[in-house]
């Protein structure tokens, strides 16, 4: 993992050092190296856009308002003759940006993402015409923003522009590889699987916008430093939103997509301009790229990489080898009831999906939730982890009471959950997804766990996984967090009959290997026989039978649940 | 005390305006589910085919009609986008089409309609309808407002009390299924596009005379309507109708006060600020994910 980035982060470096290195001697003509550090500057302001549209999929329409704030507070320190110089400048104006970012990123919290699309686009209008009646600090005398003494030529200043550029990618690369990166793709592709794994939703959103405005602010300031003096034009609405419409078309959260995307702004009215046509075509073609791309579900980006890969010979997929006496070892826990659930009674309306059940699963037991279609499993589940807003009766880990703590605490508490359905975000790597389930895991004890459950290298890139294989990841990020208690929803799901008999002796070992008190939701009674010590029957929100698997699973009533008649006319 | 209410009936015209653009934009997320970005625009489409034709010497009233078809097709062209490619797309795929549409739009009207260059926008109900407490209130306000409410009952009994209406409803929540049950949902969502399309144009014809007539300032009325939609939740029409027209007052009001003055297209933001920040009180999980 932190190969990739460096791997990425040195073929960066390297481009960047090359383009330096040919503007800086005079190879190519001023105007020429001009436009170009203008591309950097639109780069690093869809790079900003990149973290918010791209990773966590929110619609952001005030980009340039951010950057107009940075480069109106280095216009203001210009003005006040601050110490420091632009580079102080230019990094304070992308914090003055940060508490911008973080009271518009508020409202888009807990709703839809569309709502924060409506509060960027107003936000967008109401700075317009705030800037306009203020101006721009030196607008009225012509101060211009001096540039550093060793960077002020056109070519000086695109070196200037580029090292920032540099610098933030590479940053950006590294933090989106980490935890952080992992939950804001997670977040994205599912709010509810992102809290099961204790990633907190409000930490995940405010961090992407808050850092998103550091970086768009840092684009301003570059921008003022570009041009000496701004006007309110600079910034206006149709900027941020023509810059939106760039970045769903080529993909700004990859490097490459915010360089293409800075070229496709700046070259195209400049080619337009040549060819004395109108300027204003380039947004109508922006607008349908970005309609193409969102039908297709592919940016431009995604698009060079999959032809990419094509020309790669392609490798088979490998797998994790490693030897079992790596996996983490057991949490010790105490004996005793780990999960305990009294009188748990959910409604729906009027509908009552649970009433009255009771259930505990004892530390370092492997205890069974069975029923049929219908019968309130999933519920169960849902309630036990947190994701219902209200149920009654109580919940309690290891004695201690769950009402009132949100999802994500929950997981952090020590209650994990794995999915029905596959809710694992499909840009991650597999080593990525385990990293973001189970935090502070070594890289050795990854590839043990990976192994252990027959899933593949951490380096592979989750899209590129069978669902069959999807879920036992799903199992395997739960388990490797080593929590106090995993719930498992149907894990062998879609599995054949040996990888079900496989998974269900792994399902056996988890007390004694992770120290974890498993509840499995479980269809497949074999599966249930084979590994469980206690089996609850639920048959319409109803426990109807619970006890040790042989005697529940020929009680009568156990299979008239599943059968729906009586024993007797099925003989007869 | 006269002076204040003298500016808060100047903001009718406005809030009927964005309280009409609010109900729209509410019937079009409640029928096919797509908040619309370019609900403004396609207005605003209309009223240049108006002014394009009244300048061109056309007599004015034919000039209007013309509009009107001209918005009520370019909301059908935004809506056959919307259903051909995006029928069965998310919700927020759909509204970042929308925003990409509105970006196309305002470039291709901008460069049709010589950018800022001003325009002569006639007015279509000059003069006051009546003395409020000595305060002259337009015809032109009373219209925005008649209008307002007359779309709110109509898509109130639309949605609660026709067959179609329930149909569109139950298209909106499934498409997929609402065809296997013999929805015509193409024909359907068409004329929901190309019905608020029409209510769209005839509103903006009213207030463009009112504010700067440029291509870019119209279609960006599409924000304060968006905030009165936000007012009604997305749900209520009468909510959003009330709230489009606080919104036109208070802003008239600011208008008055010098100090506030310049300040006052902020007033959408603030709104749609407080709106989404009380509604959060209570957390919930996306349904679909």
């Amino acid at each position: 993992m932190k190969r990739a980035s460096l791997r990425a982060s040195l073929i960066l470096i390297v481009v960047a050092l090359v383009a330096g290195g040919v503007a800086y001697a005079g190879l190519l003509p001023s105007y020429w190296v001009f436009l170009a550090t203008s591309v950097l500057i639109t780069g690093v302001a869809l790079q900003s856009l990149g973290l918010v549209a791209g990773r966590t999929g929110m619609i952001a329409l005030c980009q340039m308002s951010f950057a107009g704030v940075g480069a109106w507070t280095v216009g203001y320190l210009n003005l006040a003759e601050a110490p420091g110089g632009l580079v102080a400048w230019i990094l304070i104006g992308g914090l003055a940006a940060v508490p911008f970012g973080i009271a518009i990123g508020l409202p888009a919290l807990r709703l839809r993402g569309i709502n924060l699309a409506i509060v960027t686009l107003s936000f967008a209008t109401a700075f317009d015409t705030i800037l306009a009646t203020m101006t721009y600090p030196g607008q009225t005398d012509f101060l211009q923003v001096p540039r550093p003494e060793l960077f002020d030529s056109d070519e000086g200043y695109f070196v200037f522009a580029l090292l920032f550029y540099v610098a933030i990618a590479v940053s950006l690369e590294f933090v989106s590889r980490s935890r952080l990166g992992a939950s804001w793709l997670a977040v994205r592709h599912s709010e509810r699987a992102a809290a099961a794994h204790g990633v907190s939703i409000a930490t995940a959103k405010l961090s992407a916008f808050a850092l998103s405005a550091f970086v768009a602010g840092i684009s301003g300031g570059l921008l003022a430093g570009y041009l000496g003096t701004l006007v309110a034009e600079n910034f206006s609405m149709m900027q941020s939103l023509s810059l939106y419409a760039v970045s769903v078309m080529t993909g700004a959260h990859f490097a490459e997509g915010a360089i293409i995307g800075g070229l496709l702004v700046v070259m195209f009215p400049e080619i337009l301009r040549r060819l004395d046509w109108p300027q204003d075509i380039g947004n109508v073609l922006f607008a349908i790229g970005a309609a193409q791309a969102l039908s297709t579900g592919e940016t431009m980006s995604e698009t060079f990489r999959r032809q990419f890969r094509k020309l790669l010979p392609a490798g088979a997929p490998k797998a994790a080898v490693a030897s079992a006496s790596e996996l983490p070892g057991p949490i010790e826990r105490a004996a005793g009831p780990a999960l305990s659930i009294e009188g748990l009674t959910v409604r729906y309306g009027s509908v009552v999906a649970l009433n009255n059940v009771s259930l505990s699963v004892a530390a370092g037991t492997v205890a069974g939730l069975i029923g049929p279609n219908g019968a309130g499993k999933s519920t169960f589940i849902d309630a036990v982890a947190g994701f219902l807003s209200s149920y009654q009766g109580s919940v309690r880990l290891g004695g201690k009471p769950l009402e009132g703590v949100p999802a994500h605490l929950r997981a952090r508490e020590g209650v994990r959950r794995s999915w029905q359905t596959n809710r694992i975000a499909p840009e991650l790597t597999v080593g990525g997804y385990l990293a973001l389930a189970a935090r502070g895991l070594s890289a050795n004890e990854t590839k043990a766990v990976l192994d252990w459950l027959d899933c593949p290298h951490p380096d592979t890139l989750v899209a590129s996984v069978d669902a069959g294989t999807r879920r036992l990841l799903d199992v395997a990020g739960v388990v490797a967090a080593r929590p106090a208690v995993v719930l498992l929803d149907e894990p062998a799901a879609g599995q054949s009959h040996e990888e079900t008999l496989r998974l269900g002796q792994r399902i056996a070992e988890i007390p004694k290997l992770f120290g974890s008190a498993v509840l499995l939701v479980e269809h497949d009674m074999d599966l249930v026989r084979a590994v469980c010590s206690e089996v609850t029957v639920l048959d319409f929100g109803q426990v109807i039978a619970s006890g040790p698997p042989a005697k529940v699973l020929s009680d009568r009533a156990v299979k008239k649940a599943y059968l729906g008649i009586e024993e007797e006319s099925v003989a007869a | 005390m006269n002076a204040l209410l003298t500016s808060a009936v100047a903001g009718l015209t406005a809030g009927g305006t964005y309280a009409l653009l609010g109900v729209c934009a509410v019937f079009t997320y409640r029928l096919v589910a797509v908040v619309n970005f370019t609900g403004a625009a396609i207005g605003t489409a209309g009223t240049f085919v108006l002014i394009a034709l009244f300048e061109a010497g056309f007599p004015i009233w034919p000039s209007v009609l013309a509009g009107i078809a001209a918005g009520t097709a370019t909301g059908v062209a935004v809506g056959y986008v919307m259903t051909r490619w995006f029928g069965e797309a998310s919700a927020s795929t759909k509204a970042a089409v929308t925003v990409a549409l509105l970006v196309g739009l305002i470039a291709v009207g901008l460069r049709l309609t010589g950018g800022q260059h001003p325009h002569n926008m006639p007015e279509l109900f000059p003069g006051s309808a009546f003395r409020l407490a000595g305060v002259e209130v337009t015809i032109a306000s009373v219209l925005t407002i008649g209008l307002a409410v007359l779309f709110t009952i109509l898509s109130d009994l639309f949605l609660n009390r026709t067959k179609i209406g329930l149909n569109l409803r139950a298209l909106a929540d499934r498409p997929m299924a609402a065809e296997l049950l013999g929805v015509r949902v193409q024909l359907l969502s068409l004329l929901v596009w190309g019905m608020t399309g029409a209510f769209t144009t005839f509103a903006l014809m009213i207030i463009a005379p009112q504010r700067s007539p440029n291509f870019m300032t119209l279609s960006l009325l599409v924000v304060p309507a968006l905030a009165a939609a936000l007012i009604g939740v997305f749900r209520s029409f009468w909510w959003t109708l009330a709230g489009g027209i606080a919104l036109g007052i208070v802003e008239g009001l600011a208008s008055s006060i010098d100090s506030v003055s310049q300040y006052r297209s902020a007033i959408p933001f603030l709104v749609v600020l407080a709106v989404l920040l009380w509604s959060q009180r209570e957390a919930r999980w996306d349904e679909a994910r």
